[in-house]
């Protein structure tokens, strides 16, 4: 007499199902396991970028920034500017291509913050930033190399830029 | 009658040496020197703005820029505010008179004629170099000194192949 516990089922091979759900409950771990492993991953390549107007000058403080590829970036601009009340923004554009991009802002109208729309030479843009104010824009580290920044307000992009540069 | 103009000349010699000591000595001894160095950076920083924009035919800008010309100019009115009455009112009117002057080439601007912004433009220039030289020459910004751009025209190049 078996015992009360000893059921048949549970001395025979078990059902499909339960073989399924015995499965299901060993990849369970492992499943958790590999999420928190890429959401590790992911957190790594999360990047803050803080970056400035320097006072009321046309330019950048720092003008050198850099992030890994394919990083999901948080930058975050501040402009310090005291006196002169003139907007300030941060655009990323594709390498070679700033000063054909500061030049198409100037045909961009102010209320589109002196943004080409639709340019896909602009990877990335915050709004248009009063003084005293900070912006922020999220984007996805492009490919490695270096990449222009400029401020499209016009007649800015000729001084006002830096680069990113992205590492493998 | 020579000695009295030997005398007189002695005198006018020792006047303008006191007072260009005491303009040194001054200049030495100012309270926020980094602040006048950026009121006048900002200053020349507005005027080569104005400069590019006249290069490029940009006349409608113009404007604008003596707008940000005359508000920039209060970093400067902050920067001497704990100078000494005298100098202060020295500043204050070259100041006023290089205001006027970015005020003329916004106006001249509006004729769109080349030939007369480049000549206020020039004005501008000469008004404001007279506003650097009452400060010493270590905090003197003069209008076409600010540096080219950090990086060449389009910087960036291709992206790297790795």
């Amino acid at each position: 007499m078996p015992p009360p516990s000893c059921t048949p089922s549970s001395t025979t091979a078990p059902s499909p199902l339960r073989r399924r759900l015995t499965f299901a409950a060993l990849l369970l771990p492992t499943a958790l396991l590999g999420d928190l492993a890429s959401a590790s991953t992911a957190q790594s390549k999360r990047v803050q970028l803080t970056i400035a107007s320097d006072g009321d000058l046309l330019a950048f403080k720092p003008d050198h920034l850099t992030c890994v590829t394919k990083a999901l970036v948080h930058l975050t601009f501040y402009h310090t500017g005291k006196y002169i009340s003139q907007q300030h923004n941060w655009v990323l554009t594709m390498p070679g291509a700033a000063d054909a991009v500061a030049q198409a802002a100037m045909t961009a109208d102010e209320k589109n913050g002196w943004r080409p729309q639709s340019d896909r030479r602009v990877l990335a843009a915050t709004p248009p930033c009063d003084k005293g104010q900070h912006v922020s824009v999220d984007f996805i580290a492009p490919a490695p190399g270096d990449y222009p920044f400029i401020c499209t307000t016009p007649g800015h992009g000729a001084v006002m830029r830096g680069i990113l540069h992205v590492t493998p | 009658m020579s000695a009295t103009v030997n005398r007189s000349l002695a005198l006018i010699a020792g006047a303008t040496a006191g007072l260009f000591l005491a303009a040194a000595g001054h200049a030495a001894e100012l309270k926020s020197p980094e602040m006048v160095k950026t009121g006048l950076r900002i200053l020349a920083s507005v005027y080569a703005d104005m400069d590019r924009k006249l290069a490029a035919d940009q006349f409608d800008r113009l404007p604008h820029e003596n707008q940000e010309f005359q508000e920039g100019s209060g970093a400067l009115r902050d920067a001497i505010a704990n100078e000494p009455a005298g100098f202060k009112a020295q500043v204050q009117s070259s100041l006023a008179s290089t205001l006027t002057a970015a005020n003329q080439v916004a106006e001249v601007s509006k004729s769109h004629d080349k030939a007369k912004v480049q000549s206020a433009l020039s004005a501008l220039a000469v008004s404001m170099r007279s506003l650097n030289a009452l400060f010493p020459e270590s905090v003197r910004v003069e209008p076409g000194s600010v540096e080219a751009p950090h990086h060449p025209p389009g910087a960036g190049g291709p992206p790297k192949t790795s």
